[in-house]
């Protein structure tokens, strides 16, 4: 499974299914999924803009950062690109391991890390909402967790 | 002359009105320049998809990107 870049509907149940399949044998799986949220109807869908060849680079530097920091056998990263609806998943993260602690917090990490330094770019379209999304002060907290 | 590809992701595209163009081979910021004029606080840069902060000399065939700060997934 490892780094996917999806312009295609991202299932994440089948995901997760497919991951403890290969990697549940470890004792210890821990998985996240985001979904779009609507923003209280706000928002019909998230256009997420990408650099091919460079969004993937940067995904798969912090999969690789999370294997080398955590006592992890196994990550899986699924991000969405492109037009993503409202109630979509847009992104599914999973780690395997020994024990669950480092399941968990390598799960973490990598979310905290996408949030701030994956290459895309997101814009938010709904009823008289199309606006490039900033980057947020909250993400660059959750960022400063792990330095 | 040597030419560059030039793309443009997240805001910067609409900013530049263009999401792919292609330019003569003058240096970097002379090239960002003419895009988005003396307003380039948040206009990030790569080279060869690695992303650079100084002024270069740019090479026939280089592909060169201006964008927005990554906003994340």
């Amino acid at each position: 499974m490892g780094i996917l870049l999806l312009e295609q509907p991202l299932n994440a149940a089948a995901a997760h299914a497919e991951f403890l399949v290969e990697h549940g044998h470890h004792g210890a799986v821990a998985a996240f999924t985001g979904v779009v949220r609507s923003e209280s109807g706000g928002v019909d869908y998230l256009y997420l803009d990408w650099y091919p060849g460079m969004t993937e680079a940067s995904i798969r530097a912090i999969a690789d950062a999370a294997k080398a920091r955590f006592d992890i056998r196994e990550v899986a990263v699924l991000h969405r690109c492109g037009r993503v609806e409202a109630g979509e998943p847009v992104v599914f993260v999973a780690a395997a391991s020994e024990h669950r602690r480092a399941a968990f917090e390598a799960v973490d990490y990598m979310m905290d890390r996408l949030k701030s330094e994956a290459a895309l770019w997101k814009r938010e379209v709904g009823d008289g909402v199309d606006r490039w999304v900033e980057p947020r002060g909250e993400d660059a907290v959750s960022l400063k967790r792990w330095s | 002359m040597a030419k560059v590809e030039v793309l443009f992701f997240g805001r910067m595209a609409d900013v530049a009105g263009a999401r792919r163009k292609t330019c003569d081979a003058v240096r970097l910021l002379t090239l960002r320049e003419s895009f988005f004029g003396a307003d380039v606080a948040a206009v990030r840069m790569s080279v060869n998809q690695v992303q650079v902060f100084a002024d270069q000399a740019l090479n026939d065939g280089d592909e060169v990107a201006f964008f927005s700060v990554f906003s994340g997934g």
